[in-house]
């Protein structure tokens, strides 16, 4: 009992000290110190494990993190288990009670795959590593904070440095070429698609995240005001300006697979459902999504992608230091690896994820410049040019009213 | 002197077990329950009131959810009770009755996802049932645009849940009537002009329905809060009062823990009503006039009505043979696209990456039974030896034990998490393990205690007046004898442990995961191939599991008593 308090307070302890040391020495020390600094932390780490909370449901996503997780350990022995979630509301569920029962350390997660309303709600609460911490990895030398705003910006909402981006997305769309010819590019033009071909769209059933997402992106085409979707949503003030999305889902709804009585769960179901012509497109978030597919067998290679003609909606992806964390230096290790040039040129590669790279090419030496220009595309994956037209996330404030509002009218009504 | 000594040691052991069975079943009870009236003083909520009731009723198409979960719950377990003694009334005396067992064990001791998923391959638009007759008889070139599964009022909810439920109370049914002199009953009933459906519904049915009535309330309470066969069979728009608490509970919003509370409550009275609304029937099918009608309604000796039955029951069982046969071939298949009957290529590289990729989830998916399992028939043994050695001859209050079946999964889950989370324990494993045994526990206890308190008194007088100890009786002469039992009732004791989803799902907290909810979270996602691939291991696991117990009962079974 004893014992383990000394050693917890040995911890802290220590633990202070590295943070001191951090703000007091870093700010004056040159590249080289900084470097050195990290690896001192880095050897500490040693024979630690810890957990890391991430959606996991695609195959090749979990691969990556695993190829990842065996480079940590070689480089550092440091072990990371990925914890595979369904829905990382379920990780902010766990981290909100833990933090209501006061167990303000040694949390069960220690790094999050987060972005959006979850990033949100555990800012509002308190819920992560508050520090500014990104900008002291070394790695994060490669991101172009100046210049690409949003790598500081969680749908509208400042990261004040609480998490470090990972990966770009883009909300794209899917379809068959061999038996589409021209797909529908706007939200009426896709209206008009839907109500023609009965029952060959739907899309996963809110609040699933790219289920969402979609509505979201129909909301921004239609609505008159484009800018009150930069503010915080107000009931009274903002509750007619989502009528049109809802006007637009009373004219579409009836013509949706199973009469829109019943959704499928999540965006992955959907390829199937493409692969079986059950449904004529399909969504994703990541622009390899379809490639992955056709080169895993689970989509015919005839598959192609496209996005709406005014753009769609694109993100940033972060990871997230809970603040009862346990293995806080553990996990920043972790971090700064999955941002160094060789983890995100293997993240961006199609044959294992495909996830556009955060990391800044200007940055970059020219041996690594080189890998990443020479890296190929999927066959269905678009080009930078295709995907340059990007739709801004509205305020994270309005998910929960279109998620409400949905599940309300369409939901629950059958 | 050792006497003196071993009394109070064991009074003090029963009163500490029956503590540390009650204290978990009273916090996972009061976890979900004060919470329910906002009453919950670690996040500062102190008083108790009603507003919680008030936002339930108030959720989008929450009363469509409830009534949805009763109707499941009540439909599907009259409709496998039915089912399962039509099944036995027209074999019984056939030469196909000693055959039943061998055919429904394996049906048993499948996962109930996995008869999920194989209704799934089999009976979707793009399933291998419609594929049958896609495009020469159908006209089909793409899966048809219909909205039949899952359908709107649960219908294949009642199925899969009736597919997995008629085997166990065939199961239950079986050793009831072995009973009793159910032969002699039946050639009664037919010597008096009875149908053969008459004779068994009047004479034997009754007998058999008082052993299995417990079972029987299990399956409702079971059948109307289950959650992992509802997120794949259930409609979506609203789903079931048990998905619907799962959602809620999983949003990050605070008050979502209160809301999911209180419709935890909801869910244990739905079960209440039923069970009291089941007992109200049992009274009027007593009356007197009820027999005449019956006998009335089923004198006429349809032939024709006989064979519908018959064929329905042989279809029920087709179904979940053939789902299974499906997801295994969905398993070893390739660019297998509607509607094609059989996949272009067949190999095996999917099972080999899977097995690869998961070796240590199948592992922790086979440990964890394991452990569980010797747990509980370990416990079980201790229990009932405190018993006999107190000499406690009222064993009524051994209902306890079943407790953890009523509540619902999901009810007590969320009332035991928060004090685990609030216990700070390091560990996932340990916590896992101790609430599967309340869920595996009353399954061992229902066939190993009466198999232990059966061993004929002559036997162990016999075997002191040779000297021999109370722990020299048990392990060589209760033991042996009722080894049979004792190995069926750690096999069911694994398999019951092996199908759990939702302690997995919240006691593991995704840190231990077993191949149950990740075939359930392939299923969702719906990839084909590691679905078909992940129920394969599912399947394969528990067939394995009793043909080896069978094989050992065989070979160390070298004599057979005759009990009566």
């Amino acid at each position: 009992m004893f014992l383990k308090s000394a050693n917890n307070l040995s911890k802290i302890v220590l633990k202070y000290f590295f943070i001191c040391n951090f703000f007091i020495i870093s700010p004056y020390s040159n590249a080289s110190e900084k470097k050195k600094d990290w690896e001192i932390k880095a050897s500490k780490v040693s024979g630690q494990t810890i957990f890391f909370h991430a959606w996991g449901g695609a195959k090749n996503i979990n691969s990556y993190i695993k190829w990842a997780s065996d480079a940590v350990k070689k480089k550092y022995n440091l072990t990371v288990k990925h914890v595979k979630v369904s829905d990382t509301a379920n990780v902010v569920a766990r981290i909100l009670s833990e933090k209501n029962v006061k167990k303000n350390n040694n949390g069960a997660v220690d790094l999050v795959w987060i972005n959006g309303e979850n990033f949100s709600v555990m800012k509002k609460n308190n819920m992560l590593l508050s520090e500014n911490w990104i900008k002291n990895l070394p790695n994060s030398k490669y991101l172009d904070f100046e210049n690409n705003l949003s790598l500081l910006n969680d749908f509208g909402v400042p990261t004040e440095g609480m998490e470090m981006p990972w990966g770009v997305s883009q909300l794209n769309f899917y379809y068959d070429s061999k038996y589409i010819k021209s797909p529908p590019q706007s939200a009426s033009e896709l209206k008009n698609y839907i109500i023609k071909n009965k029952g060959r769209f739907t899309f996963p059933q809110p609040p699933d995240f790219t289920g969402t997402s979609f509505l979201k992106q129909i909301l921004i085409e239609l609505i008159d005001d484009k800018s009150s979707l930069k503010s915080e949503y107000v009931d009274h003030k903002h509750k007619n300006a989502l009528s049109p999305l809802w006007k637009w889902l009373s004219e579409t709804t009836p013509y949706f697979w199973r009469e829109g009585k019943n959704y499928p769960p999540n965006y992955l179901a959907l390829t199937e459902l493409v692969a079986e012509r059950e449904i004529d497109i399909a969504m994703a978030f990541n622009i390899a999504h379809a490639s992955n597919a056709i080169s895993e067998g689970k989509l015919p290679n005839t598959v192609r992608s496209y996005i709406h003609k005014d753009g769609t909606l694109a993100n940033v992806h972060f990871l997230a230091i809970p603040y009862n964390s346990g293995k806080k230096t553990a996990a920043k290790i972790f971090v700064n690896f999955l941002i160094s040039p060789e983890a995100q040129l293997k993240k961006q590669d199609k044959n294992f994820w495909g996830d556009p790279s955060v990391i800044s090419v200007t940055k970059l030496d020219k041996e690594w410049k080189n890998k990443f220009s020479i890296l190929p595309r999927g066959i269905a994956t678009l080009s930078n040019e295709e995907l340059t037209m990007k739709l801004e996330e509205p305020h994270p404030s309005w998910v929960k009213a279109i998620e409400e509002g949905w599940i309300e009218k369409y939901g629950s009504k059958n | 002197m050792i006497n003196s000594f071993c009394r109070p040691l064991s009074k003090a052991s029963f009163v500490f077990i029956g503590i540390i069975i009650i204290i978990p079943i009273t916090c996972g009870f009061l976890g979900f329950f004060l919470p329910s009236f906002n009453y919950l003083p670690i996040l500062g909520k102190g008083e108790f009131s009603l507003n919680y009731f008030y936002i339930s009723m108030n959720i989008p198409g929450i009363y469509k959810s409830i009534i949805l979960s009763t109707f499941t719950g009540f439909v599907s377990t009259v409709l496998a009770l039915f089912f399962s003694q039509v099944i036995l009334l027209y074999f019984f005396k056939t030469k196909f009755f000693n055959y039943i067992k061998i055919i429904i064990s394996p049906l048993i001791a499948l996962p109930h996802i996995t008869m999920a998923i194989g209704l799934i391959f089999l009976l979707s638009p793009s399933g291998l049932l419609l594929r049958s007759v896609s495009p020469w008889l159908s006209g089909f070139e793409r899966p048809p645009n219909s909205y039949i599964f899952p359908d709107e009022y649960g219908f294949f909810l009642i199925l899969g849940i009736m597919l997995k439920e008629i085997p166990f109370l065939i199961l239950v049914s079986l050793s009831a009537l072995r009973e009793f002199s159910s032969k002699k009953f039946f050639d009664l009933g037919k010597s008096f002009q009875h149908s053969s459906f008459s004779s068994w519904f009047i004479l034997i049915f009754p007998i058999i329905y008082k052993k299995i009535r417990l079972v029987i309330f299990i399956i409702i309470a079971f059948s109307s809060s289950v959650v992992d066969m509802s997120l794949l069979l259930a409609p979506s728009t609203p789903s079931t009062l048990s998905v619907r608490i799962l959602q809620i509970f999983q949003s990050s919003d605070m008050d979502s823990f209160f809301i999911a509370s209180n419709l935890s409550l909801i869910q244990l009275l739905i079960i209440i009503i039923l069970l009291i609304f089941w007992i109200f029937l049992e009274k009027i099918v007593k009356q007197k006039y009820f027999y005449i009608f019956f006998i009335k309604i089923t004198s006429f000796k349809s032939e024709f009505l006989k064979f519908v039955i018959l064929c329905f029951g042989i279809i029920l069982f087709l179904l979940s043979f053939m789902g299974i046969i499906s997801s295994m071939l969905w398993g070893v298949s390739e660019n297998w696209y509607f509607p094609n009957f059989f996949p272009n290529d067949l190999n095996i590289n999917g099972f080999l990456s899977f097995y690869d990729q998961n070796k240590s989830l199948i592992f922790i998916s086979i440990y964890i039974p394991l452990i569980v399992s010797l747990l509980s028939i370990s416990l079980t043994i201790i229990w009932v030896e405190l018993i006999d050695y107190l000499n406690i001859k009222k064993t009524q209050f051994e209902w306890i034990i079943f407790i953890p079946l009523f509540i619902p999964q999901i009810s007590f889950l969320i009332g035991l998490q928060s004090f685990i989370i609030f216990l700070n324990l390091n560990s996932f494993l340990t916590p896992l393990i101790i609430v599967q045994l309340f869920y595996v526990i009353p399954y061992s206890f229902i066939i190993l205690a009466p198999a232990i308190r059966e061993v004929k008194s002559d036997y162990i007088k016999v075997a002191s007046s040779l000297g021999k100890n109370r722990i020299a009786r048990l392990f060589k002469i209760k033991i042996p004898l009722v080894l049979p039992s004792l190995l069926t009732s750690f096999a069911i004791g694994m398999i019951v442990s092996f199908s759990l989803y939702l302690p997995v799902y919240f006691i593991g907290a995704g840190r231990v995961t077993t191949l149950t909810v990740e075939a359930l979270n392939l299923a969702l996602s719906g990839s084909k191939q590691d679905l078909g691939i992940a129920t394969f291991f599912q399947i394969l696991f528990p067939i394995l599991l009793l043909i080896t117990i069978a094989f050992i009962i065989k070979k160390t079974i070298k004599w057979k008593f005759n009990f009566n």
